[in-house]
């Protein structure tokens, strides 16, 4: 008889004492029954053991520490990857877009007056200069900035604003500076943009939908901070901080700058046939590689559009 | 930019009682970022002024050993000095044994120790201008002024004794901010010492008082008898606002203190260098001001303009005149450079630099000191053209204000000590004081705050704005105040100074409407996930531009990019026409890194010269998806018709190549019409160019022309039938010449029939096994599919079964001459 046998016997045996409860005294009952408990379960671990021996007995073992059998090809998993930068970006977009926000494209080519003079940057202003543009022979520029965006956004949207609504929209976009590249310099790289418009927008609001955004996009309580900045197309502007997350380190010290914004100006409205004295907005733009290389403790910006695999596996 | 909190604490007293950390802070959230603190006590610890009582020279060495008098109570201290200049009798600052070098403070931090030199033990050492990071002079050891004064910590005025600390007596007991200045970009007054320490006040709350800031504007009784010996002629006042100038007799020369002194100091707490008294002053009212004035001399002056008195004219240079800097250079001049000329011979580049032809030098007798305001943009243009980043220019180029040219002119003049022979103005349009009409309503309705008239008010005032009224106020912009306009300009300065961070944050009020899913973005996000998911793809990112090589081997017309004129490198000059060249120069990377298996993509932007412009004249951009693999064509189709199914296209046609895109294979490569798709083999002559030796795949989709195409329902639960489902193999012998797509699409056409001669209903599936030829025959092909198919009505039976096979063998044998075997 085999040793499974035998408990399986000696725990049929043990079933039957239980009948003798009802003869023991009512005191001495309790005690009783959790002897007989401790006995069950005794025997019932030696079943369970028993039964596992014999199952390994009966198969030939493998080494699971191994990543294959003795010789067995290493097993290959083919897979794909995702670029961080546009999983990042996607994830932004995507709580934009719980928000309430539109989302729309920048393009990669445009003009004097999209980079410019829509943004209320006076003509020959050194501010243009700045912004390190690329021109093409005819006068194109490959956008510094995803600011380029904003009149052709509020001009899109006007007819919400005439409906009683308001413009809300993200603008993501790639950008360029004629800039040399190194570690923490690429002349490509992404920005996201914001722009919203209604009837009583004010600062105060602004910093809330942003501090939300990025208690959104960290998943925790953020103190947020401003730094007076200046953008011709914004006043007030400011640079906005916040508190360095958990998920990044923080201690509740240090501060990460994460974007410029402030409230559009009268001009910027002006031109895209919106009247200032009747709405007013805000709107923000700040980069995406940023958020990226925070995440991921990246201290290389050249990764991004180096297309090597050897980078590109680990997403 | 540099700033010492003394002298901020000297304009503002208020600010003396606050922490310097709650100061910095202040500074950070409502003026402009402060990027660094240094400590200048800690850098200058351990240095103290000394009497060398005697200096004996060592034998047979430059050194000399020194006993210097510290007032220590063990009596004098002996150093070991190598300077020519050390003589008994005279004041040094000695650097203790402990002492960092204030040269090498904050990077190697050289600590200083007793050591020997020729057997003599030195104490620490005598320092020169350098090694105390106060100039760049090297030639001797700083020499102290034996009376030189000092104001105590109670405030009386007293001589230095030997043993003082250095950094007492010359006020380094100091911290620096240096400011990250790109954000004041509009602010021009913010670039004096009065400009920067005014904003402090109105940061802390209280009135800047202007009385601190020295600057008083001439009599016009003395411009008035003063002007014979200079005359000024603006060409354009577009390009000078205001030039104002002094002729100056130096009566007791431009001789320089042999002695530090403490302009020495001012100047190197922001950066810059004592270089002679003149130079100095100028320099120092600038840092104060931000106001830069310029020295000629006078009688050189006149001698190029071939003239007895000075007459200055501003005017614009002509293409190629050509003029030579005081830094030796000598410039080509371009029309849009500003000129200062003597009876119109060139003397200076315009708020750049001075001309060599009328350098201040040692035996200068009279100055003229040039006090004006530029065009900013010319000025602009001139930085770039002539790359001139001189303290001043920067400043100029910020716009500074044509009110002060004249109060800091005179600041200078009583400054040098010398006799005024001349003084002229000229302003041709004085500026106006814009005057804004504003609400509080205006405010807090921006802001979103409740700040109260009186709050307001005294905000601004506090920084020179002149208020009147209550509710609606006239707010008057101080003369230095030339970014001041509209009323938003107003709200920014109330909002900032009470501090942003002080405003409660809020949400805006809005109806609960979706927002609108952009249908091209989310077929990015679906595309993105087939490839990278579901077909082991990897995503990648290249650069946008590239170059007119890259075009030229792959067959691309360079001609047709749009060119970046001021590219960095010829490898990024053209705007790309498609995604798969780039793509191929990382596939070639990753082949010689190793990877041998794998499919890379990109979605991006690309345009061509001889596409249409949008509304706005901007050419009009393509959203490309462009796909490489390493695998032959049908590896690559697979892919394709996998990714185009998930999106629900599940017929496609592929016929014979367009050649829209010029490097793929003509007889490897094919076109699907809708969507429209190219796809093929990378021509081998292309591929040599990579020098990439394998067979290289690839498809391209414009997405923006896809997404039109999509059907509505992109998902649709495959059609199941209640009754068994018969599978049947078939292979059918055609000639090679007929196309795999006629043969399997003769059994579809004759499984549709058979469906609807019988009533069948019938659901099926036709699916390719293999296609086998004969090496030693290849006239003929073997074709094999798997067939299964059911009826949705009935079970079928065997005589339906075979009645359908007969109708498949009929069709095969009357449309593409098939045999079934």
């Amino acid at each position: 008889m085999s040793n499974i046998e035998e408990i399986k016997k000696k725990l049929k045996a043990l079933n039957a004492e239980y009948a003798k409860i009802k003869n023991i005294a009512l005191e001495e009952r309790k005690a009783f029954g959790i002897k007989l408990n401790e006995k069950r379960s005794e025997l019932q671990r030696e079943l369970q053991e028993a039964i596992l021996t014999e199952e390994t007995e009966s198969i030939e073992k493998i080494d699971i520490t191994a990543p294959c059998a003795p010789n067995q090809k290493i097993p290959e998993i083919k897979r794909g990857s995702h670029h961080p930068l546009m999983m990042e970006l996607r994830r932004v977009l995507s709580i934009y877009s719980h928000m309430g926000f539109n989302i729309m494209e920048a393009q990669q080519l445009d003009d004097e007056f999209h980079m410019f003079e829509s943004l209320n940057f006076p003509e020959g202003h050194p501010a243009r200069d700045g912004y390190d543009t690329f021109r093409t022979a005819e006068g194109f520029i490959p956008p510094a900035h995803t600011s380029t965006m904003q009149h052709r956004a509020l001009k899109r949207y006007k007819k919400d604003l005439e409906n009683g609504g308001q413009i809300a929209v993200v603008i993501p976009g790639r950008v360029f500076r004629n800039e040399d590249v190194d570690a923490t310099h690429e002349h490509t790289f992404y920005q996201c943009e914001g722009v919203y418009v209604g009837k009583d927008t004010t600062f105060a609001q602004m910093l809330g939908v942003l501090k939300n955004f990025f208690e959104a996009y960290y998943g925790q309580n953020l103190n947020i901070k401003t730094q007076p900045g200046y953008f011709p197309f914004t006043e007030p502007s400011v640079e906005l901080l916040i508190e360095k997350p958990k998920t990044l380190g923080g201690k509740g010290d240090g501060w990460l700058e994460m974007l410029g914004c402030g409230m559009i100006h009268p001009n910027v409205l002006k031109m895209a046939g919106i009247n200032p004295e009747k709405y007013k907005g805000f709107a923000w733009g700040g980069g995406i590689d940023r958020l990226v290389m925070l995440k991921y403790g990246l201290n290389d910006v050249r990764y991004f559009e180096s297309g090597k695999l050897d980078f590109l596996k680990e997403f | 930019m540099k700033i010492s909190l003394n002298e901020i604490k000297k304009l503002v007293p208020e600010a003396v009682d606050i922490e310097v950390s709650e100061l910095i802070k202040l500074i950070g959230s409502r003026l402009v970022e402060v990027e660094e603190k240094i400590d200048l006590s800690k850098k200058y610890e351990g240095a103290y002024i000394v009497k060398v009582v005697s200096a004996e020279p060592i034998p047979d060495t430059h050194l000399h050993l020194c006993k210097i008098d510290c007032r220590k109570e063990d009596g004098l201290v002996q150093v070991v000095c190598g300077a020519p200049n050390v003589r008994a009798g005279m004041f040094a600052i000695w650097l203790a044994p402990g002492a960092v070098v204030p040269q090498t403070y904050g990077e190697e931090n050289f600590k200083l120790d007793v050591r020997k030199l020729r057997g003599y033990e030195s104490y620490g050492m005598l320092a020169g201008l350098d090694e105390m990071d106060l100039g760049d002079d090297h030639s001797g050891i700083v020499e102290i002024n034996p009376h030189q004064k000092y104001v105590n910590e109670n405030g009386e005025t007293c001589e230095v004794l030997p043993g003082d600390s250095f950094a007492k007596v010359f006020e380094l007991n100091d911290i620096i901010l240096d400011i990250e200045n790109k954000s004041l970009t509009h602010r021009p007054d913010t670039f004096g010492l009065i400009g920067f320490a005014r904003e402090v006040a109105g940061i802390l709350g209280v009135k800047f008082n202007e009385e601190n800031a020295h600057l008083a504007c001439f009599k016009n009784d003395i411009i008035n008898n003063n002007s014979e010996s200079i005359s000024i002629d603006i060409e354009d006042s577009d390009i000078c606002k205001r030039y104002s100038c002094a002729v100056l007799e130096m009566t007791d020369g431009l001789t320089d203190d042999k002695f530090l002194t403490e302009m020495d100091v001012f100047l190197a707490k922001a950066g810059m260098r004592g270089i002679s008294k003149i130079v100095d002053i100028t320099n120092y009212l600038m840092l104060m001001t931000g106001q830069p004035l310029h020295a000629f001399d006078y009688d050189k002056f006149v001698k190029v303009g071939g003239i007895d008195n000075a007459k200055i004219v501003v005017r614009l240079a002509t293409d190629g005149e050509e003029l030579q800097l005081l830094d030796g250079k000598t410039i080509k001049c371009n029309k849009n450079d500003i000129l200062i000329t003597s009876n119109n011979v060139p003397v200076a580049l315009a708020g750049a630099m001075g001309g060599a032809n009328t350098e201040i030098d040692v035996s200068t007798k009279r100055v003229i000191l040039e006090s004006a305001t530029f065009s900013l943009y010319n000025l602009r243009k001139t930085q770039m053209a002539h790359g001139i980043f001189s303290e001043a220019i920067t400043r100029f180029t910020k716009g500074q204000p044509a009110f002060q040219t004249m109060p800091v002119l005179e600041s200078a003049v009583n400054m040098l000590g010398g006799k005024v022979t001349g003084i002229a103005d000229c302003y041709p349009e004085p500026a106006k004081q814009d005057v804004v009409k504003i609400t509080t309503d205006d405010i807090n309705g921006l802001l979103g705050t409740n700040y109260d008239t009186e709050t307001i008010t005294r905000t601004l005032e506090n920084v020179g704005f002149e208020i009147e009224g209550n509710k609606e106020l006239v707010v008057k912009a101080p003369v230095w105040r030339t970014d001041i306009h509209i009323k938003e300009d107003i709200i920014e300065e109330v909002g900032r100074l009470l501090g942003y961070d002080n405003i409660l944050i809020d949400y805006p009020v809005r109806p609960f409407i979706g927002a609108e899913e952009d249908s091209l973005l989310q077929l990015k996000n679906k595309l993105e996930d087939v490839l990278s998911d579901k077909l082991a793809a990897h995503e990648i990112l290249t650069y946008s531009f590239v170059s007119r090589k890259l075009q030229e081997d792959v067959g691309e017309n360079p001609a047709d990019s749009y060119e970046i004129v001021n590219s960095i490198s010829p490898e990024l000059q053209r705007f790309r026409q498609s995604i798969i060249p780039s793509l191929l120069e990382k596939t070639r990377d990753n082949l010689k890194a190793g990877y041998h298996d794998f499919s890379l993509y990109e979605i991006n932007q690309v345009t061509k010269k001889s596409y249409n412009f949008d509304d706005d004249g901007v050419p009009v951009l393509y959203t490309h998806l462009g796909f490489v693999t390493t695998g032959d064509f049908y590896e690559m189709k697979a892919k394709l018709v996998l990714m185009l199914n998930e999106l629900g296209l599940r017929k496609l046609t592929f016929r014979a190549s367009d050649g829209h895109f010029p490097y793929f294979e003509p007889a490897h490569s094919a076109t699907v019409d809708t969507p429209h798709v190219c796809c093929g083999e990378i021509k081998a002559k292309v591929l040599k160019r990579f020098k990439i030796e394998q067979t290289i795949s690839a498809f391209e989709i414009d997405l923006s022309q896809l997404v039109k195409e999509l059907p509505d329902t992109s998902a649709k639960m495959p059609e199941l039938s209640k009754f068994p489902a018969v599978e049947r193999d078939l292979t059918v012998k055609v000639k090679s010449e007929i196309a795999f797509s006629k043969v399997e699409g003769a059994i579809l056409e004759s499984l549709e029939k058979a469906s609807n001669a019988e009533n069948l209903d019938l659901i099926f599936k036709v699916i390719p096994v293999s296609i086998y030829q004969k090496i030693t025959d290849d006239s003929s092909r073997n074709i094999s599919f798997h067939l299964e198919f059911s009826s949705q009505k009935k079970t079928l039976e065997n005589t339906e079964i075979s009645a359908i096979m007969k109708t498949i063998q009929e069709s095969v044998e009357k449309t593409v001459g098939g045999k079934i075997v």
